[in-house]
């Protein structure tokens, strides 16, 4: 499903390089749940976005079904975050000014839908993450646990193949965290919908397929 | 998306209430010089109802004998501004010669009002002498202008023109029908002709109701014109001019006479009304100038306080163009919301009636034009904010702090 | 501690340039438009040549006869002011008295070509209560003016019109059909100085006809010299008490029965001027409140666009304000620094406005619009434009300061803003 094949990233400022990827070869099957892990400042974050194509590789090249995403341009690399891939963001990113309902559907602002279609989805997806409850609610008005539920909701209302999360539970506590992981094995199971989690938490590791851990910007073990 | 983006921008009403303001403020400064502008524009295209071109105005200035204001002058007087006209009209440039008391593009004049049939009717008034319809060239109507024998009647005769006999008679025919009720020991005045249009007070001003009444030199109580004018052959040669005020310095020494062109009356009265136009319009100009950078400044700083939200716009699937067209619409919406409260302020005007002579259409023409210019506005500041918003990777905007 | 203040605030505008631009945008034509403006009145209202007197001088312009039916507003005749204005030179507080027509225009046609000029008829007090710099020769005596000599002082362009430039004195011109020795020659005077402005000033004695000596309305104006400014509200008030006694002898009895008038300052006779019929309210007054309004309308839209953008410009910095908060500063150092920053942001727009206004005001005076405008910045407008500058600034700067004093420090450090 997702494939890298020597992929590599550089950031340069003025004066100075850094590696934050260095040939990273990876291939992810469909209904896969997989985890990254490794220290602060690995390049986990880095790797999850140029899976996500919020970033571009500098050498090397990204793949989804087959087909590498090299060429693309915009339009097309929109299309393609907008159809195939949900993105969970550790800082959650949900917009205050719109309530929980307006913020599950925006993926869909961007395709060709009714007003009526667009609300029924999203209904769905809060449903799915279970806070049907909450649907008029503004963000600041919610729990750290349920806002990570709201963007749950946001990322698969689409019905993407491809979910990519990066830390999910990095600002909850061990229950919430329980909760979140729950959802996600969930989807897995049932959707199998093909999951990237980033993580620090080794527990959370342990419930996944497989965990690919980096180091200093390159695949270890 | 609209729907979605009338909830954004409602929801955050409260940091976009000054730009509404703002937008609401330059809306109503662009209404009101455009409004001026199209004001002047519309008069200016309807007819004038007279010819000014050759006609000159000599202001003849009487030496003051009565006790008090308003007092007309001796029969003396009025005897010798009659020979004053006949040797005028003497002359072989000369096509025509008439008195009057108010000069043609003059701000001045005088004006009355009246009740007739339980309805205030204001009009303007001038007095003129029987020659003015040749001097000027107006155009009758209906019935007849007035004639020397006219002095003679036992009733006052007086021309008006279409606005005033519509706002009168309505439709029936005024020509014969007596005006009004007379005051006491007055006679009764009728109208005996109506010209098509006279527009006294230039082509900038809109049209007044007017009336002419008689001035019969002859009569005791006459009232001498204040002014003689003169309508020459075209071509007529600026000497004649000095030859024409000698004469008449000649024919009566204690007067004084200062020689117009109607062509330099209408130019200063024009210039009396447009000169505070252009100043207004100029600084009008650079009003929304300055209001166009400041939305410029705002609207950037405003979309970068939205990084993060447009880098998860971009990550949620919306392209370069999706952003673009979403901030341009945004700034829409509030634009509207802006020219609402402003259109709201301003319809206040006809529907209270405030101010008579705007027609209309004079008034929407001027809202529409408003409104068109602060899109444009909203629409050319929004481009260069937009641009840099929407170029940013998504990585890095959601990366920002 | 001030010169730090300073230094911090020009390296905070240098670093958002944009943002600088813009207000000082915003600020400069503000202050350009109200400081032309201010000339513009200053021109018209304050002490300025030939009226260097104006702070002890008191005009009758106009008068108002009021009837039961009729009422009729004009400038006065000089029978009224010959018999009730004229004695008040004998007044202990008053020092002199001059009559003047208003100025006319008047036709000379000079070897084919035609001069139109505007003139006055005043008597010999005239050069006294006024100061006309002269070029050349002298004014004209009241001596003169008894006589009916025909002799008339100048102004530099009628000079130059006439003779071409060359000294003009012991020569003859014509004008509405009469000849005229000049006597002097005087500096151009502003069109807008409406008590004294003219081409040229000819004894009242030349009239064409003597019916001007008649009549309570006509084309005439008095001008009252005070001793000294603190004497006026006594001498309007004593011409208060002429007038009531005048009521008594009025001409038309029948038609009129009040006299509506006043000794008038600059202003309040251009109030009087522009607040037609009857006041109801002082029309000084009015005009003041109307000059007030209009300039705080005009102020309205810049105001609430320097509010917009200081108010950008602090969100811009607020994570560095919640970060300062954080260690300490407290609120009133941060809008201490704000408000400094914004009065520089003021001050520099308003120097550059001045500069602009003073480009803008050599090109008017150029044009010709307003004869001889001399429209100048002089230290009065000049401290006017500071004035509003300031009350500007302040008014821009009121709202955003209490904003960001409103600012919660660790929402501030996440970049929000509420």
């Amino acid at each position: 499903m997702i494939n890298l094949r020597q992929v590599s990233k550089q950031y340069r400022t003025d004066r100075i390089e850094t590696t934050a990827l260095d040939n990273i070869n990876l291939e992810i099957g469909k209904g896969e749940f997989i985890s990254i892990m490794g220290p602060s400042g690995c390049g986990k974050s880095t790797l999850l976005n140029l899976m996500g194509l919020l970033d571009e590789p500098t050498s090397g090249q990204v793949a989804l079904d087959g087909k590498s995403i090299d060429r693309y341009g915009d339009r097309a690399l929109s299309r393609v975050r907008n159809e195939r891939i949900g993105f969970i963001f550790q800082q959650f990113h949900l917009v205050s000014d719109l309530s929980v309902v307006d913020n599950v559907e925006i993926p869909l602002l961007y395709r060709r839908m009714s007003n009526k279609e667009r609300r029924k989805a999203a209904l769905a997806a809060l449903d799915r993450v279970g806070l049907s409850s909450r649907i008029h609610h503004f963000p600041t008005q919610l729990s750290g646990g349920q806002q990570q539920r709201v963007a749950i909701a946001r990322a698969i209302v689409g019905r993407p193949g491809i979910l990519l999360a990066d830390e999910p539970t990095g600002n909850l506590d061990s229950q919430m965290g329980d909760e979140i992981m729950g959802i996600l094995e969930d989807l897995n199971q049932k959707e199998k919908t093909t999951i990237v989690m980033v993580t620090h938490d080794p527990r959370m590791a342990d419930k996944t397929h497989r965990v690919v851990r980096l180091f200093d910007g390159r695949q270890v073990q | 998306m609209i729907r979605h983006l009338l909830k954004l921008v409602w929801n955050r009403k409260r940091s976009n209430a000054l730009i509404i303001l703002e937008i609401c403020a330059s809306f109503l400064v662009v209404f009101v010089v455009a409004t001026l502008g199209l004001f002047f524009l519309d008069n200016y295209r309807r007819p004038l109802g007279f010819e000014w071109k050759n006609v000159w105005n000599v202001r003849v200035g009487i030496p003051h004998t009565g006790s008090g204001p308003g007092d007309g002058g001796s029969p003396e007087q009025a005897a010798l501004f009659e020979r004053l006209l006949r040797e005028v009209r003497s002359f072989g440039a000369v096509e025509a010669a008439a008195g009057t008391a108010v000069t043609p593009f003059d701000q001045g004049g005088f004006g009355g009002s009246w009740t007739i049939d339980g309805k205030n009717v204001e009009m303007a008034i001038d007095e003129v002498t029987a020659g003015f319809a040749d001097v000027m060239g107006l155009k009758m109507v209906a019935g007849r202008w007035f004639q020397e024998a006219d002095s003679g009647l036992a009733w006052k005769p007086i021309v008006i023109d279409r606005e005033l006999a519509r706002a009168v008679y309505g439709t029936a025919d005024p020509v014969g029908r007596p005006f009004g009720k007379p005051e006491p020991n007055e006679r009764q005045y009728r109208v005996i002709g109506v010209v098509s249009d006279f527009r006294k007070s230039g082509e900038l001003m809109p049209n007044d109701n007017f009336m002419f009444r008689l001035t019969d030199l002859r009569a005791p109580d006459v009232r001498t014109p204040s002014n003689l004018l003169v309508r020459v052959r075209p071509g007529t040669s600026p000497e004649f001019e000095e030859a024409l005020v000698k004469h008449m310095q000649a024919v009566a020494p204690d007067w004084s006479f200062e020689v117009l062109p109607l062509a330099q009356v209408r130019a200063t009265s024009s210039r009396f009304f447009l000169t505070p136009l252009i100043v207004a319009g100029t600084v009008a100009f650079f009003l929304l100038l300055m209001v166009g950078l400041g939305l410029i400044g705002v609207l950037w700083q405003n979309l970068l306080q939205r990084t993060r939200e447009i880098g998860l716009r971009r990550a949620a699937g919306a392209s370069r163009a999706a952003v673009h067209r979403q901030v341009l619409l945004e700034q829409m919406v509030v634009t509207s919301l802006g020219i609402l409260l402003g259109t709201l302020l301003v319809v206040q005007i006809p529907v209270l009636d405030l101010i008579g002579v705007l027609s209309n259409r004079v008034f929407a023409s001027g809202l529409l034009f408003a409104m068109v210019t602060m899109y444009l506005i909203s629409i050319l500041c929004t481009l260069y904010p937009s641009t840099l918003a929407a170029r940013v990777q998504p990585a890095e905007a959601l990366r920002y702090e | 501690m001030i010169k730090n203040y300073l230094k911090v605030a020009l390296k905070v505008l240098g670093r958002r340039k944009f943002f600088t631009f813009i207000s000082l945008f915003a600020i400069s034509v503000t202050l350009l438009v109200l400081l032309v403006a201010t000339a513009l009145l200053d021109n018209v209202f304050a002490t300025g040549a030939p009226e260097v007197h104006a702070d002890r001088m008191l005009g009758v312009y106009r008068m108002t006869m009021k009837g039961p039916e009729n009422t009729w507003t004009s400038p006065v005749g000089y029978a009224f002011l010959d018999r009730y204005v004229r004695p008040m030179a004998k007044l202990p507080s008053v020092e002199r008295v001059t009559i003047t027509t208003a100025a006319e225009s008047v036709v000379s046609y000079l070897n084919g070509r035609k001069i139109q000029s505007s003139m006055r008829r005043t008597d010999g007090e005239f050069w006294r209560v006024l100061a006309f710099d002269f070029v050349e020769g002298e004014p004209f005596t009241t001596v003169d003016d008894e006589n009916g000599r025909r002799v008339a002082v100048i102004s530099e362009t009628t000079r130059q019109r006439f003779f071409d430039g060359r000294p003009a004195v012991g020569k003859t011109l014509e004008a509405d059909g009469q000849s005229f020795r000049v006597v002097g020659v005087v500096r151009d005077v502003p069109l807008l100085r409406y008590s004294s402005s003219a081409d040229l000033w000819v004894p009242i004695t030349t009239a064409k006809s003597s019916g001007y000596k008649e009549g309570w309305s006509g084309n005439f104006s008095a001008l009252i010299l005070a001793r000294s400014p603190a004497d006026l509200p006594q001498i309007k008030a004593e011409f208060q008490s002429i007038l009531r006694g005048a009521e008594k002898q009025i001409p038309d009895p029948k038609s009129f029965k009040t006299l509506i008038a006043g000794a008038d300052t600059l202003f309040e006779g251009a109030a009087r001027l522009f607040v037609p019929g009857p006041p109801v309210v002082d029309p000084a007054i009015q005009l003041r409140a109307a000059l007030l309004a209009l300039m705080l309308g005009f102020m309205l839209l810049p105001t609430i666009n320097l509010v917009n953008i200081n108010l950008s410009r602090i969100l811009d910095r607020a994570s560095e304000i919640g970060v300062r908060r954080a260690f300490g500063a407290s609120s009133r150092t941060l809008i201490g620094q704000f408000l400094i920053e914004n009065l520089v942001l003021t001050l520099i727009g308003a120097g550059v406005g001045l500069a602009l206004a003073a480009v803008v005001l050599r090109i008017f005076n150029a044009s010709g619009l307003i004869e001889h405008a001399g429209l100048q910045i002089n230290a009065r407008v000049f401290l006017y434009g500071l004035a509003i500058a300031l009350f500007f600034g302040l008014l821009s700067g009121v709202y955003p300061a209490w904003r960001m004093s409103k600012l919660h420090p660790v929402q501030a450090l996440r970049g929000r803003s509420a």
